[in-house]
């Protein structure tokens, strides 16, 4: 029977550390279960948000979540890159260091994007021969997460649950399920978000994303800019059942309120970690806010901070 | 090569990058030699490709990731730039760091690089000045300077957890052995000249108060940083010679000889402003420690 959460332990209900809330944690330091920090957004800070993470790591658990691993790019994987967030995770004691099933970038250009792959037998060879070296490099298990995607390739001759069970089986890693999403990806290809979640190797969930999306009419974007919406919260329940249970953190990144509101949203998750199933519903059950299309975009939690000056 | 049913996986991404980050849009990218260098398929047939959605097309699902691409990366700049933005408008800022991307297409991972060569390339893509006065453009691309040295010294290296050199440490040396020691700047800090107070024009700008463009004005200005907020001092001519020629690392005395040359003054002359300046150096912390040369 092999440990759940390959290990590591069940840190509870965290919070995404984002920059403006940084003068609310340092004054009133809340009791929060843990934060999960963009590693890019500190791994090359020597200023103020490497000192406050400093102060925080002291105090909270951390966890590491990347954007710019590229772990399935066909260009080299970046050593340097690598060597940085070792580094990091060293020095904050970071509980675990997780990032996407995607590719940024290619021939040298990094568009800041989480791109999709497609899913078939070559690129879940490619993927997994990445996740070795990495994990090796890093001398840890590393956790992907499930991306949210709008395109899919007619070349793919798997579906996402597939792919991302048999990667993280074969390259021997954790995963990080994002059930926003798996719900923003099931409305866009028109899939059962349920039946993705029962494909997952349950014991290989080591975290949970939940985020805000938003609703653009023909299809969902996963912007982290609101509340999460009941649908998800029933995906949560469902995939809280299939796994046992998992650190769960509430991504904010646009629009975002006080910290007093992200960290009650999160704390929300309680309600749904009741063993008692609510009927399955067809989904989507009722349709975030609409928007115009030219008001979104795909968000980034990836930032540059702007300077404090005199 | 034509499609064929599953490409290369390297051909694929290199075939929908170019396709997403073409500034013409995802079908021109389709069109676009880098594209079809890659995957032979016209805008018409890319469902062969890309699968069509029950309610998009190939391409407006594609284009989730062109706009979002371009729309990330200017709010990088955008963010980065505010005195620029404020001095040209959004609209022209956005053409110029279309220009910028296309020129300099993002290759860090980390968004924090993005920017970094944008005064450079204001610089290298200005219009011709009329005659030798500094213009418009040397305004715009000295804002740009300034703003790129205030993104480096808030999240570069510091003198927070370092001691800075005291009074006391100098006090503590002869008159002697402290004309022949050398200085270590702190890390943080830089020194610069503008043809425009744009120093003054960015803080307005941060404080929300609709500054008009400033007549030209040649600036020396110290940048640095102390409790993580970027500090900048005007400098006058003589104090910069002196302050760059201790940063270059001559010592104190070949620096104040180098000033004394050029200004063709006596020594007293300047007793009191080289005392000020050291004091006011050593209360904004601009070096770190002393190296006796001897």
């Amino acid at each position: 029977m092999p440990a759940p959460r390959l290990g590591y332990p069940n840190l509870g209900l965290g919070v995404g550390l984002r920059t403006v809330h940084f003068p609310h944690l340092l004054q009133y330091q809340p009791a929060v279960d843990w934060f999960e920090i963009i590693s890019e957004n500190f791994m090359d800070s020597q200023g103020r948000p490497r000192s406050v993470l400093d102060q925080l790591a002291e105090r909270y658990r951390i966890v590491m979540h990347g954007v710019s691993l590229s772990i399935g790019s066909t260009d080299p994987l970046n050593r340097d890159y690598l060597a940085r967030l070792k580094s990091l995770a060293d020095s904050v004691q970071a509980e675990w260091v997780s990032d996407h099933v995607c590719w940024t970038g290619v021939a040298g250009r990094n568009s800041h994007d989480l791109l999709p792959l497609p899913y078939h037998e070559q690129s879940l060879r490619h993927v997994v021969n990445r996740i070795r070296t990495v994990q090796e490099i890093l001398e840890r298990r590393i956790v992907l997460e499930n991306p949210s995607s709008y395109v899919t390739f007619t070349s793919s001759t798997m579906s996402e649950a597939e792919f991302v069970a048999r990667m993280s089986d074969e390259a021997d890693c954790g995963l990080l399920l994002d059930v926003n999403n798996v719900y923003v990806s099931s409305v866009n290809h028109d899939f059962d978000p349920f039946e993705y979640i029962d494909q997952i190797p349950a014991h290989r969930v080591v975290q949970f994303h939940l985020a805000g999306h938003t609703n653009m009419g023909t299809h969902l974007i996963d912007t982290h800019d609101g509340h999460v919406i009941d649908p998800v919260w029933e995906l949560y329940r469902h995939a809280h059942l299939h796994t046992g249970g998992a650190s769960t953190l509430l991504e904010w990144d646009a629009k975002i309120p006080e910290f007093p509101v992200v960290h009650a949203e999160v704390l929300k998750a309680r309600q749904y970690m009741s063993a008692t199933l609510n009927p399955r519903v067809p989904w989507p059950i009722h349709p975030a806010r609409q928007e115009t299309a030219s008001a979104v975009t795909v968000p980034h939690p990836a930032s540059v901070l702007i300077a404090e000056v005199e | 090569m034509p499609y064929n049913e599953q490409p290369q996986l390297d051909v694929i991404q290199r075939w929908m990058q170019a396709v997403i980050v073409h500034p013409d849009g995802v079908a021109a990218g389709i069109e676009s030699a880098a594209a079809q260098s890659e995957v032979k398929v016209s805008a018409d047939q890319v469902d062969e490709v890309i699968d069509r959605s029950n309610s998009q097309s190939s391409i407006e699902r594609l284009e989730v990731y062109a706009k979002a691409y371009r729309a990330r990366l200017l709010e990088v700049l955008v963010g980065e730039y505010p005195a620029l933005v404020h001095a040209i408008g959004e609209e022209v800022f956005v053409e110029l760091a279309n220009g910028y991307l296309e020129a300099h297409p993002p290759g860090s991972y980390t968004l924090a690089a993005l920017g970094q060569y944008f005064p450079g390339y204001l610089a290298k893509s200005r219009p011709a000045r009329d005659d030798e006065q500094p213009d418009w453009a040397d305004f715009l691309i000295d804002l740009a300077h300034l703003e790129r040295i205030y993104s480096e010294v808030f999240d570069g290296p510091g003198i927070e957890q370092i001691t800075a050199i005291s009074a006391d440490d100098i006090q503590g040396l002869s008159v002697e052995a402290w004309l022949h020691s050398k200085l270590i700047p702190a890390p943080c800090l830089r020194l610069a000249t503008f043809d425009f107070p744009v120093h003054e024009y960015a803080t307005d700008v941060r404080c929300e108060r609709q500054p008009a463009p400033p007549q030209a004005q040649m600036m020396h200005l110290a940048i640095t940083r102390r409790d993580f907020i970027v500090r900048r001092v005007g400098l006058s001519e003589p104090e910069f010679k002196v302050l760059s020629a201790l940063i270059a690392r001559q010592t104190i005395s070949e620096a104040l000889e180098s000033l004394l040359q050029t200004t063709g003054q006596p020594a007293a002359e300047i007793t009191d402003d080289v005392r000020r300046w050291f004091h006011n150096w050593t209360v904004a912390r601009y070096f770190v420690g002393i190296r006796s040369s001897q």
